[in-house]
């Protein structure tokens, strides 16, 4: 046995498992701060039954912070949509077993993901009043 | 190869199976994981909704908006920040291996913070629906 | 004494279709263990009842069931602690050979991927043994503890939804040989947990580290292997 940590590298196999469990961790994380950050702001400070068509378009379109708006949202639709779709992944694979269903969904799945990035970046970047 | 032959027998035996805290965490974590990723389709299709202007966008609010729909929301916050403050007590876990042996307290802590985030916001939205239902 | 009812999961496949549950009444200490009750039903009562029991002294790994919600093994468990009505199941996500007896087949062929043996490329010393500090068996001592019960494998939602996945019984005896200094297979471990069906199906859930008769601490070395493979991999 090397020191811990200096193992030599597994040899074969696809690494995208190992791959996708540590991206579930770090998006996870990162997630977690900023969903936080996002309900807390939307329910504390706009309040939810405040939000409008001119709330969203007020906090896009100021000059430095309507980007920074954009950016934010945009990596929380990033991160929330690949955690997520993964997750969903993850579910099919535990508990349908027939092979061609499990194929069928995560196709589905997967064409899911690519749309719901496609329309919510389209909103992100596009949007102008 | 499995032989929890039926989703039948797999759904008795999630509930039935005496694993202590860290089995029903999972199970509320999974139900949850399920719950919000069908949420995040039409949380983005209905801010997607802004493309169609001012007037659609805010009746779609506007539908969102109604009471019935309240308790859903509140359903809802909690399952984020439970999926999230769990999953963060998961991360540490996972990274910290030995951290194992306070499990239970980790829990309790996690739940703590729970507590104190639903109460923040759902408090928030009643206090906000009062207001704003008297002032219209 | 006292009177304690026993409700047992029955089956036999030349007989019924389906399992069903069987109640039995027996006179029991508080200290007595459910296997005492177990065997008392087999010797005197029913003789078809059917499990697997060798040592009763809580090292062989035979008798591991589902004991009110949870595996345990029969003769570590005592009434005082279960119980005074006791559920018992055969372990979930193994096939049901008869009444409390699974089949450990698909459990071994997992335990046999993880190359459970010593593999070394250095010839043996030539006077003496293959010598380790303290520090370096201290690592992995808590996996050598394993008796291959099946207890913790059975007990994972994992296990129970994806009988593909390799359970963590077979990681903690791949924990064993990865981490012990003289060994030298730990690639070709670590390239076997990697894969899909590995550790990575593990979700941190603990059902394990609770159902473990000897103690170990299951999860935190399936943790160990976890990092491993993703620190030697990135
Ligand atoms: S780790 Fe514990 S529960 Fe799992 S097979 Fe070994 S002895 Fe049994
Ligand atoms: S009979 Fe040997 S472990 Fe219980």
């Amino acid at each position: 046995m090397k020191a811990i940590g200096q193992m030599p590298r597994p040899k074969s196999g696809s690494t995208f498992e190992l791959l996708s469990w540590f991206y579930m961790r770090v998006s996870g994380l990162l997630m977690a701060l900023m969903i936080t950050f996002h309900l807390l702001w939307m329910h504390l400070i706009v309040g939810l039954d405040n939000i409008n068509f001119s709330v969203v378009a007020d906090r896009w379109m100021y000059p430095i912070t309507g980007t920074l708006w954009r950016v934010f949202d945009l990596l929380l639709l990033i991160f929330a949509v690949t955690h997520g779709m993964n997750g969903i992944r993850f579910s099919i694979e535990d508990y349908v077993h027939n092979r061609s269903w499990q194929l069928f969904l995560k196709t589905a799945v997967a064409i899911l993901l690519l749309f719901l990035l496609f329309i919510g970046s389209y909103i992100v970047f596009v949007f102008e009043v | 190869m499995t032989v929890i032959s039926s989703t039948k027998d797999f759904v008795v035996r999630t509930a039935t199976y005496k694993g202590g805290v860290g089995h029903a965490s999972w199970i509320l974590h999974r139900l949850g994981g399920i719950g919000i990723a069908v949420f995040l389709i039409l949380h983005i299709i209905d801010i997607f909704m802004i493309v169609l202007g001012k007037e659609m966008f805010d009746f779609f609010l506007f539908i969102y908006h109604q009471p019935i729909f309240r308790p859903a929301i509140w359903g809802l916050m909690f399952g984020i920040f439970y999926h999230a403050v769990n999953g963060v007590r998961i991360i540490i876990h996972d990274f910290f291996p030995s951290t194992f042996r306070y499990q239970r307290e980790m829990v309790l802590g996690a739940w703590v913070i729970i507590g104190i985030l639903v109460v923040l916001t759902v408090g928030m939205d009643i206090f906000n629906w009062i207001t704003y239902a008297g002032s219209h | 004494m006292k009177k304690r009812t026993l409700k047992i999961k029955r089956f036999n496949p030349t007989k019924d279709k389906k399992p069903y549950w069987q109640e039995f009444v027996v006179e029991a200490e508080d200290t007595d263990r459910i296997l005492d009750a177990l065997n008392h039903i087999k010797w005197y009562v029913d003789g078809s009842l059917t499990m697997r029991r060798s040592c009763a002294h809580g090292i062989c790994g035979s008798d591991a069931m589902c004991i009110n919600g949870k595996n345990l093994l029969a003769c570590k468990a005592l009434f005082k602690e279960v119980g005074d009505d006791v559920t018992i199941e055969p372990l979930a996500g193994l096939p049901v050979i008869r009444d409390l007896v699974v089949d450990m087949e698909p459990f071994m062929e997992h335990y046999r991927t993880v190359l459970p043996y010593f593999i070394s490329e250095t010839p043996p010393p030539s006077y003496g043994e293959r010598l380790q500090s303290i520090e370096e068996r201290k690592i992995f001592d808590d996996t050598t503890k394993c008796i291959l019960c099946a207890a913790c494998t059975t007990s994972c939602p994992s296990f129970w939804a994806r009988g593909e996945y390799i359970g963590p019984s077979a990681i903690v005896q791949a924990h064993r040989f990865i981490f012990d200094s003289r060994d030298d297979g730990a690639a070709a471990r670590l390239d076997i947990l990697g894969n899909a069906d590995g550790v990575w199906r593990c979700r941190t859930i603990y059902n394990c580290t609770n159902a473990c008769p000897r103690g170990i601490e299951v999860t935190k070395a399936v943790g160990e292997v976890k990092k491993e493979i993703l620190f030697s991999t990135l």
